[in-house]
């Protein structure tokens, strides 16, 4: 995860590896090499992609963000009792942004006022996967390939995280604020795609569900001083040295555990690991973050950006029926959480451009599918309707939003990184069903693009149980080149 | 493909070359450089058997022989030229892509520089089969474990030194960690090292068998990782999933025959039906992820270290499976007639139900539905002649307590064992026992094979056997342990299984629904059957350990309660050191031990006493 070589030096140092992996795998009939450890295959593009990126921030809608409720206005149908809720497409006014051909609607003011600093796509397009099971959706957006597998796929951060390592090495490569893995509904479903899979846990998730209590994760535990922390360190090691089994300090196992401790002291006692302490942020700042555990989670992400995170994904928590997980109540629902995004969002693009790192860092805004008030899935889906304030009517105040799950057209943004600044991507229907017309990109081609930008071929595999397991569904993602700038 | 990835293991691991470069040359890499093209560009139609225009590259010998290589005017070599013209009548290779000129200047590098190989690599094929059925062992002549016997053979032919025997306490920690997964107490240590029996090892082996309930606790996490059972998780909830969890811990305590073990899982009661019913996941799913083919995927591989999971999509590149052969699993489960689907696309072909290895026996034409096909099945796969069922199991435990198998991966049984007889030994010992896996375990654990100290393992080791070597705690015996040394433990136990008349006398962390220490020390997900854990401590982990809140937690609590039995320092540090690993402490440990815990033990200093030695490589690792 953490390696003791300076940035610069890490690419120097991945060659390394990835020589010595290679060699392990093609040369040896070293255990390492014959037991189930997953390794990097040879084949290498022909042509070195020139990374435009050298860390991402993901920020997740989790639960099913409706576009036509934030990024995709159609037409506004304000709430009436009485009106059909067929004609109802967007429950929002559209609002002018700083790009003239894009509008978002109303609540993302700020959004709209850095969009010239990005991309807007409104043409991803997500498969129906019979029930579209949020669960099986956030697996299949995260990992890229559709659940269940036979094997348990990399999280797309454990893979950058593989293949790139940290960029400091006293930060995990890999970070993911905002979502409890226990004591919520579907934690095991949760579960099981924020991990590294068969990569191993080293490129596992860092998890810090509470960004205010991110700081604790990495220093020593209330009742333990700094001063007896390192006390506890030195003696370790000088037992070590002293202990009767010291002639295991060769065997690979005891090494790759000694750096695996030491990797871990590295960030307990490393001076960036300020960067994790939201309380030295100063007030002001953290005010304009601070609309709850998601502002603070994109603060927190600042500032681990700033100290060199590889891979940090944000989330508004995922918790059954909750957040954008609206089956009713869509309207207000969607009120409350553009509160929550709008300010820190923006606030976060404005940062890391005012700080010189948007240039070199990717955030990526998605969800794992969108919303409609009318039609479960695609056209012809044979989905149920999971709606609870099913009408055909407008009756109450609850009934009015997007409420069924969605796959025919969701919204993504992307900033820096390469990417294109001021432009709009893909285009929807404008009357129901609001299908994707031009342009569509699946989560495969999407993945491809997120990899390109950091000079990942589509194809880049790793075997496992002596089968190439790529990053992107079966190696087939493509780029979109257009999308760069 | 299966060949080249067979040939490509085979090297052995150097980083050297095997000539001096002539050349002051930026040193060409061999298997980084040259052999991925050699082996896209040129291996079918010059390597293994194949050899179009008499021209071979299964070694270096045999290039250099073809004559079209003059390592005096690298550029003027006939391969040089070969790979450069445009003339298609002489260019090689002769279709496809040219090779880029980057490509063709390492080569030049890689004859300037002597032609650079990689020692012992040969792109010919093995010709080595894996035998299914069982065969016959002549055991070489003396006395003693039939394992000692073939090893000594082996050891003699292979001209391995092994490792010496290890002591009383290595072997007494390891064989309480191996057998039923807990520490030793302090007297059961002190009594081990004071017996003078020379059978006492077999003596505490078969006394450490014979706990049944601590036996059946500790390897049902193996069992469950192999056969995915869980206490929660995806689908138990809906009903797309069903526990094993009584009848597997049951037949655990039993000792139940592992060709019955076998049988009632694929020809299951309603107690151990879950396995072969597999996950039922909601919504569209991917049609090698049906019931019927995770039930082919899953026997076969559990049962048999077949893999037909690629097979499952399409016909395999890694090994012989076609599609036909995995659908042919499925089938026997089927309900209905099951429609071979390739790469998510259906063929139109129904797959007919029949076995692996037609030479054991058949699923009979007549066997018309599912339960009457798989009673036929089951008796297939543990059937008399069926050796690899009982090659697959016996190399599994084989691995579980020598931290290593006699083939690897031990999912893939046909490769090469490292020696042949070993594996063919153990197989026909269990079949001969009745399939008494304790039996097996006995015998292993009572060799000399056994008892040897650890061997150093680098990284680049060799598959050779000189001895046992060092394996990582599971999560769960990590815990165990844990919680021994200061005598706490949860309160409850969540797995769902009988009390055989008498409560446990502590709660085994098997039986508990994994938490975040667990999985932050690798306890699996089991979505998908795990036969391996991860032997490797990750930083992540080692963050956790070193500084996370429930680990800090329990040790403080475990400090509570060891302040309570001990109050002297040097009492403190002999019960935590000797609980832990099972001997006593020497000067210079006691010394720093005394630094850590000071004059007036304190909870803060026990905690960090605990910490100290838990956190040795020497406690994480069996030794």
């Amino acid at each position: 995860m953490f390696n003791e070589n300076t940035s610069e030096q890490y690419g120097k140092r991945t060659q390394i590896d990835e020589r010595r992996t290679f060699l392990k795998a093609t040369a040896a009939a070293s255990l390492a090499a014959l037991t189930q450890t997953p390794r990097l295959l040879a084949n290498e593009p022909a042509q070195k992609i020139q990374a435009t990126a050298d860390s991402v921030i993901l920020l997740w809608m989790a639960g099913g963000m409706a576009a036509t409720d934030t990024f995709d206005p159609k037409r506004y149908v304000p709430f009436e009792v009485g009106t059909p809720v067929e004609g109802i497409i967007s429950t929002f006014p559209a609002i002018d942004s700083t790009v003239d051909s894009i509008k978002l609607t109303t609540g993302l003011e700020n959004i709209a006022g850095v969009m010239d600093r990005g991309t807007l796509i409104r043409s991803h397009v997500l498969p129906d996967l019979g029930h579209i099971l949020h669960s099986r959706h956030q697996y299949h957006w995260h990992t890229g390939y559709v659940p269940p597998q036979t094997v348990a796929a990399p999280h797309i951060g454990a893979w950058i995280a593989r293949l790139l390592g940290p960029r400091n090495p006293a930060i995990p490569a890999f970070i993911d604020i905002g979502q409890r893995l226990e004591g919520i509904g579907e934690k095991e479903e949760l579960k099981a795609f924020h991990t590294a899979g068969f990569l191993g846990t080293e490129f596992g998730p860092f998890l810090l569900p509470y960004p205010e209590q991110a700081i604790a994760a990495v220093k020593p535990p209330p009742g333990m001083t700094a001063g007896r922390f390192e006390n506890r360190d030195r003696l370790y090691r000088q037992l070590i040295e002293a202990s009767s089994a010291a002639q295991f300090a060769n065997d690979y196992h005891q090494q790759s555990m000694m750096r695996s401790m030491d990797n871990a002291y590295r960030l307990l006692k490393s001076p960036d690991r300020v960067a994790f302490d939201l309380s030295l942020e100063p007030k002001e700042s953290f005010d304009k973050y601070n609309t709850g555990r998601f502002g603070q989670g994109c603060l927190l992400a600042r500032r681990l950006t700033e100290a060199g995170a590889r891979f940090i994904e944000v989330t508004t928590e995922y918790v059954p029926f909750l957040s954008w997980d609206t089956h009713e109540n869509g309207h207000e629902t969607a009120v409350r959480m553009k509160q929550e995004i709008d300010q820190p969002v923006a606030q976060l693009i404005l940062d890391l451009e005012k700080r010189g790192l948007l240039d070199r860092t990717l955030v990526v805004l998605a969800s794992e599918f969108s919303r409609d008030m009318m039609i479960e899935g695609i056209p012809g889906s044979n989905a149920k309707d999971q709606s609870r304030a099913a009408t055909d009517v407008l009756q109450e105040m609850k009934q009015y939003g997007q409420h069924r799950h969605w796959t025919g057209a969701s919204s993504v943004l992307m900033f820096g990184g390469g990417i294109k600044k001021g432009v709009l991507y893909g285009k929807t229907a404008d009357e129901r069903p609001i299908m994707t017309i031009q342009n569509p990109i699946t989560v495969t081609d999407l993945h491809a693009t997120i990899f390109h930008a950091l000079g990942i071929a589509p194809d880049t595999s790793m075997e496992i149980e002596q089968r190439p397991f790529y990053v992107t569904s079966d190696g087939k993602g493509v780029p979109r080149l257009e999308l760069f700038g | 493909m299966k060949h080249l990835t067979f040939a490509l293991v085979t090297l052995t691991c150097s980083l050297m070359f095997s000539k001096q470069h002539s050349h002051a040359q930026e040193p060409i890499d061999f298997a980084h450089d040259v052999l991925p093209v050699l082996r896209d560009r040129c291996a079918s139609c010059h390597s293994n058997g194949t050899y179009k225009g008499d021209f071979s590259i299964d070694i270096r010998e045999s290039i250099l022989d073809s004559g079209v290589i003059d390592l005096d005017e690298p550029a003027q070599s006939e391969l040089i030229h070969r790979i450069t013209s445009d003339d298609p009548e002489y260019q090689m290779p002769p279709t496809g892509k040219r090779l880029t000129p980057d490509q063709v200047s390492r080569f030049t590098t890689w004859i300037e520089t002597d032609l650079a190989w990689e020692e012992g690599f040969t792109f010919a094929v093995s010709t080595w089969k894996a035998p299914i059925e069982f065969r016959e062992v002549t055991l070489p002549p003396g006395d003693g474990n039939a394992i000692d016997r073939i090893l000594s053979r082996y050891f003699a032919e292979k001209n391995i030194a092994p490792s010496e025997l290890t002591n009383d306490s290595v072997l007494i920690r390891r064989a309480y960690l191996d057998l039923i997964g807990t520490l030793p107490t302090i007297a059961e240590q002190d009594a081990f090292r004071a017996d003078t029996d020379a059978a006492k090892h077999q003596r505490l082996v078969q006394t450490l068998l014979n706990r049944n309930r601590d036996y059946a606790d500790h390897w049902m996490s193996f069992w469950n990782d192999l056969l995915r059972n869980d206490y929660e998780g995806t689908g138990y909830i809906d009903g797309g999933r069903k526990q094993i969890t009584r009848w597997l811990h049951h037949s655990l305590y039993d000792n139940k025959a592992y060709d019955q073990f076998a049988r009632e899982l694929i020809d299951p009661n309603q107690d151990s039906e879950g396995f072969v019913q597999g996950i039922q996941w909601r919504g569209n799913i991917n049609a090698s992820q049906v019931r019927e083919v995770q039930f082919a995927q899953n026997v076969t591989q559990v049962f048999l270290g077949e893999n037909l999971k690629c097979a499952s999509c399409h016909d395999s590149f890694i090994n012989d499976w076609k599609l036909a052969d995995a659908y042919a699993i499925a089938a026997i489960i089927a309900e209905q007639p099951i429609e071979m689907v390739r790469c998510d696309i259906p063929t139109g072909k129904f797959a007919e139900a029949r076995f692996l290895w037609p030479e054991l026996g058949n699923i009979s034409p007549g066997a018309a539905n599912p339960a009457d096909r798989l009673r036929e099945f089951s008796l297939l796969v543990t059937g008399e002649n069926n050796g690899r069922f009982a090659r697959t199991i016996a190399n599994r435990i084989w691995q579980r307590m020598m931290g290593q198998g006699i083939v690897e991966p031990v999912d893939v049984m046909g490769n090469e064992p490292f020696d042949e007889e070993l594996i063919d030994y153990l197989a026909l010992f269990l079949k001969e026992n009745n399939y008494n896996l304790k039996a097996l375990i006995e015998l292993i654990a009572t060799s000399n094979a056994y008892r040897r100290s650890s061997v150093v393992q680098l990284e680049s080791s060799s598959v050779d056997f000189s001895g046992p070597v060092q394996r990582r705690l599971t999560a769960e015996q990590f815990l165990d342990a844990v919680w021994g040394v200061a005598g706490t433990f949860p309160e409850k136990i969540d797995a769902e299984i009988d009390d055989y008349g008498e409560p446990a006398t502590r709660v085994r962390a098997a039986l508990v629904v994994s938490d975040l220490i667990m999985r932050d020390l690798g306890r699996p997900n089991r979505e998908q059957v795990v036969t391996t854990r991860d032997e490797q401590l990750s930083s992540l982990q080692a963050i956790a350990l070193g500084n996370g809140q429930p680990f800090f937690d329990a040790l403080n609590s475990s400090a509570l309660r060891l302040l309570d039995l001990h109050a002297e320092p040097a009492q403190l540090i002999e019960h935590v050191f000797q609980s832990a690993l099972c001997r006593h402490p020497n000067e210079a440990e006691q010394l720093i031990l005394a630094g850590i815990v000071g004059p007036t033990p304190s909870v803060e200093s026990v905690s960090d006493l605990l910490w100290t030695v838990l956190m040795l490589p020497e406690f994480i690792y069996v030794q």
